[in-house]
């Protein structure tokens, strides 16, 4: 008891001082008093007995030091005086405080910023899994790698035969929009986003209920046997306002009735990132997918990405070998199907398969916004470097006193840390809207995304340890200089003056040199961009409006499907603004790229048994609406429709591959036909009817068109379509669109909607996101570098006003001086150019896999940003020229 | 030898605290030169006191709650801050005291046992 009181007592006198002090010394004062009476009781003079009453308390100052080491904490008292003063001083020089703390802030702000998303992307667990860490993604990979999907077939397969998995399960990849509407209740039909799942996925993953049962023991693997739903957390608090009598009810999706069984936890979404509303049952995939009855048992149907856990004391790589010899055993049981395709396990990643490329990714912006924070860093470290050598008679004053170096140092890292717990505040605020600023150079993305960037705990101990760290090492180098102001040399004029300035030189070459590492690189990748841009995509994206819809969600079928589909193309193509309208598979710039094999009578494939091109199933008008030229042949007319021909259209590239220097109109291509009985199905000759124009297909981020043909929809029909409208006045129009499905048939719901510029965009979302982050940090860095170049120049002109007015006095001419003043000045920025030029050279390099055939050392890019810098540079030595060349001789001989 | 004479204070210490709460608690209330006269009266010449040590003593002892202090005057009427023990204080001395008889009985006999 009596302890704790007074570690309480201590802690209040070293935080809040109080009256301690004063009435110490009244005691002290008091005792001395006392002392002197004695001895003059004793029978001294007044004089005798006050110097005999100090020399026998000995040491007045000792003892108010002991006691101030016994009521209260030392090392917490002298932080409190430190931080007082250090607050004192920020608040006298507020211009340097403001802008010192500006530029840290904006370099603290994008680190936190990039943190926020590699901490979602990277460090937060996945909401409601068990052991994360353990589980591992399995995809296919073909000729050129990749990860790709897997087909229910082999996944089966893959459960079967592996022994160091605990548990494997399989879901779609991609959420399906599915149709969902009440039973008995008139809520209306929307579209959600469907997941469908192995049975056992839930129990893998080690999920657990928030309301209800997930899939389990009760559903069964049977097709069609188990029509149960989990919900989202997230879907049941939004549509459902969390209610309980939900459960055992039944929703109706896509026409087929469903019975509530529970609720996921709050937050589980699976291990990836796409925001889930449903959980379907495997078994029900039919009921509920576009691609009908055979995705469970059509092994070359490749839409699941399956997961697994590893066995206790297994490593992925273990792990990783066993599934490469399955994935050579399916090959060779299956080649019709497998053929060229491989297993590849991996360590389970929100993006599966492309965690090394998102991992490097986000690699490059922490180092982009990393160098910024050292820019920023180096330049109040100058400052602070010349504030210490203006401190200096303070310094050599406390040393003298008897104050230790340490004391010292940790005074002025005391200041420098209150400056960047400032910045860091600001910082951290600021990051904020750097988040929705960062996510709004992100295209719209046509599927949810369950991303919390949250500035969470870990956010925040990353800025704030961040801020620490920036403090320290840009305060220790200035701090351990100011503090070695030594007594004796305090009075004579520049001691320590050549180090200090080497190092204040050292800061702003390193500050030219990051400034132009982010600059080139910025403009590396604004010409990518440019190229990219001036890449023909072969189409014109420009006022094109894209809308998906599933018709199967409204129980379409190979019958009633194509019929619908043309009505909905003639209805659209009566909308006013519509200028002409189709409905396509796919579009360019989509994810979502459907490929198929097909053979070429007479024509042997590099690889394998047959080809493999883009694959495209689309309504007549599908060039004219996206202005694709046709090269030769004609387009597809309303008259190619089921039962007559089978035709196809072919790209250029793909008819220069199948036959090269010859017409392409009039040959023939084998189709397989798909079906439960696998390798024996026919082959259907599909008649070339055309050749058209390349089309940039999936993205443009390669710049190279891969082969692609075309079909109608009349005669190949599929369930998952997206209206391509082109608009003469290039508005939107997806409320005309949405009112106009709604009076067709309610239960079709648009599922994604966006322009096809937003659509191709995607692609380029990574250039774009460097481009803008290093960019607008580049000019901060810029800025901030010109500050340094200006402060390192003015302070050599006042330092040589003497000898510049002595220069003047003796005739040297206007032109000498600003001569002497741009060397100063120019010679730091070219030495930072020289160095920055070879560190941008060398990083270039590196990013020369997102610069499209760019040169990484791009001439235009390097000339005009060493230009630029020496411009900069120019005019950072403008002000301190003038005041050097209106230097009065008289005057600058009277100086000091 | 930095550590020997670290080792001193520090016993120096503990003592101190005793022997002022104790030598309160005899004298009354008293101020911190009377102590300090006090103690090197009895104690003289084998505890060389340097009167300074008295004060972190004292508000080690005062922050514990043993001991209050009071400005009052002297009979010189001189001002003085009088310390005096409290009731936490009695009880501790008692404590105290049976901890350093304790101690001092160990420490006997191990001496004696090793000699």
């Amino acid at each position: 008891m009596a302890s704790l009181r007074r570690f309480f007592l201590r802690l209040a006198n070293a935080l809040r001082p109080g009256r301690a002090e004063p009435d110490l010394a009244r005691e002290l004062t008091s005792h001395l008093t006392l002392l002197e009476d004695d001895f003059r009781r004793r029978g001294m003079s007044p004089e005798e007995a006050r110097l005999a009453a100090t020399r026998a308390f000995n040491g007045v100052e000792q003892t108010k030091e002991l006691h101030r080491d016994a009521r209260s904490f030392r090392w917490l008292d002298d932080a409190r005086r430190d931080l007082r003063h250090a607050g004192r001083l920020l608040r006298r020089d507020r211009l340097f405080t403001a802008t010192a703390a500006l530029s840290l802030a904006l370099g603290i702000s994008a680190n936190t910023t990039i943190f926020t998303v590699a901490n979602a992307l990277l460090f937060q667990p996945p909401a409601g899994v068990v052991e994360p860490d353990r589980l591992v993604d399995i995809g296919t990979s073909g000729l050129r790698g990749g990860f790709g999907p897997s087909s229910y077939p082999n996944y089966l397969d893959i459960r079967e035969r592996t022994t160091s998995l605990d548990g494997v399960y399989a879901y779609s990849r991609f959420p399906q929009a599915m149709s969902l509407g009440g039973v008995g209740t008139d809520v209306g039909t929307e579209s959600v986003f469907g997941s469908v799942v192995t049975i056992n996925y839930f129990t893998v993953l080690g999920a657990i209920p928030a309301a209800g049962r997930l899939f389990g023991r009760a559903d069964s693997d049977h097709p069609g046997a188990s029509p149960v739903v989990v919900l989202s957390h997230r879907f049941w608090t939004r549509h459902f306002n969390t209610d309980p009598t939900l459960l055992g009810r039944a929703v109706m999706l896509n026409g087929h009735p469903f019975t509530v069984v529970g609720v996921a936890s709050e937050g589980f979404h699976g291990t990836g990132v796409r925001a889930v509303d449903v959980w379907v049952p495997m078994n029900m995939a039919a009921a509920v997918t576009a691609q009908a009855a055979a995705t469970l048992t059509d092994r070359a149907a490749h839409w699941l990405l399956i997961g697994g856990r590893l066995k206790p004391d297994l490593s992925v790589s273990q792990a990783a070998a066993e599934m490469d010899v399955i994935g050579r055993t399916l090959e060779r049981a299956y080649p019709e199907q497998n053929r060229g395709t491989g297993l590849r396990l991996m360590a389970s990643s929100p993006v599966p398969g492309n965690g090394g490329p998102m991992v490097a990714f986000l690699a490059l912006l922490i180092v982009i916004v990393s160098l910024v924070l050292i820019v920023a860093c180096a330049n109040v470290a100058g400052v602070l470097l010349a504030r210490g050598a203006a401190r200096r008679q303070e310094m050599a004053l406390r040393l003298a006193i008897g104050a230790g170096r340490a004391r010292l140092v940790r005074q002025l890292l005391t200041e420098t840390v209150l400056l960047f717990v400032l910045g860091g505040t600001v910082g951290l605020l600021l990051a904020r809207g750097m988040v929705s600023v960062l996510v709004s150079l992100l295209p719209t993305l046509p599927f949810p995304v369950d991303l919390s960037l949250t500035l969470d705990g870990r956010v925040i101990a990353y800025t704030v340890g961040l801020s620490l760290l920036a403090a320290l090492l840009s305060g220790l180098a200035p701090a351990l200089q100011a503090s070695k102001a030594d007594v004796l040399s305090g009075l004579r004029n520049d001691p320590g003056l050549a180090g200090r300035l080497r190092l204040r030189h050292a800061f702003v070459i390193g500050q030219v040199a990051i400034s132009i590492v982010l600059i080139i690189s910025a403009g590396l990748f604004l010409r990518a961009l440019q190229r990219a841009a001036s890449i023909d995509p072969g189409f014109d994206p420009r006022g094109v409006e894209l809308a998906s819809l599933d018709l199967a969600q409204a129980g379409y079928t190979k019958t009633t499907g194509p019929l619908f589909a043309r009505e909905l193309v003639d209805r659209v193509r009566e909308l006013s603004d519509v200028q002409s309208v189709t409905v396509a598979t796919s579009v360019p710039g989509g994810f979502e790229v459907r490929r198929e094999a097909l053979a070429v009578p007479g024509v042997q494939p590099p690889n394998g048994r047959f080809f493999t091109v883009d694959w495209n199933v689309v309504e007549p008008g599908f060039f004219a609406t996206l202005r694709t030229p046709i090269s030769a042949g004609r387009d597809f007319t309303p008259d190619d429709r089921a039962g007559t021909q089978p035709v196809v259209v072919v790209s250029e590239s793909a008819a220069r591959q199948f036959w090269p220097g010859q017409d392409a109109v009039g040959k023939y291509l084998s189709q397989p036909t798909h079906g439960p009985q696998g390798p024996t199905n026919p082959m259907q000759p599909l008649l070339v009817i055309g050749v058209a124009r390349d089309v940039q297909s999936s993205s443009l981020v390669d710049g190279v068109a891969r082969a692609s043909a075309y079909v109608p929809l009349q005669q190949q029909y599929v369930s998952s379509l997206t209206i391509v409208a082109r608009t003469t006045s290039g508005r939107r129009i997806t409320d005309q669109l949405r009112a106009l499905l709604a009076s067709m048939n309610p239960n079709v719901p648009i599922m994604t909607s966006q322009t096809l510029e937003d659509s191709i965009a995607l692609g380029l979302a990574p250039q774009r996101v460097v481009a803008s982050v290093a960019g607008g940090l580049g000019i901060v860095a810029l800025l901030l570098a010109a500050v340094g170049v200006y402060g390192v120049t003015a302070y050599a002109v006042a330092r040589r006003t003497r000898e510049i007015g002595i220069r003047i006095a003796l005739g040297a001419r206007r032109t000498d001086v600003v001569r002497m003043v741009l060397q100063e000045g120019l010679s730091l920025t070219l030495i930072g150019a020289g160095v920055g030029l070879t560190l941008a050279g060398a990083t270039s390099h590196v990013l020369a896999a997102f610069l499209f055939g760019i040169p990484p050392i791009d001439p235009l890019t390097f000339t005009g940003t060493t230009l630029l810098f020496v411009a900069i540079g120019v005019a950072a030595c403008y002000v301190p020229i003038r005041r050097a060349t209106r230097i009065d001789a008289m005057e600058a001989l009277r100086y000091e | 030898m930095a550590s020997e004479s670290t080792d001193r204070v520090e016993l120096l210490q503990g003592t101190l605290d005793l022997i002022v709460l104790r030598a309160l608690d005899t004298m009354g209330p008293q101020h911190a030169y009377g102590l300090a006269a006090r103690l090197e009266q009895v104690a003289e010449p084998s505890l060389r006191l340097n009167q300074g040590t008295l004060y972190p003593a004292l508000v080690r002892l005062e922050q514990k709650g043993w001991i209050k202090g009071a400005w009052q005057r002297t009979e010189t009427n001189r001002e003085a801050k009088y310390y005096s023990v409290t009731k936490a204080g009695v009880r501790g001395l008692e404590k105290q005291t049976e901890r350093w008889r304790r101690l001092a009985g160990l420490v006997d006999k191990l001496l004696l046992n090793e000699g």
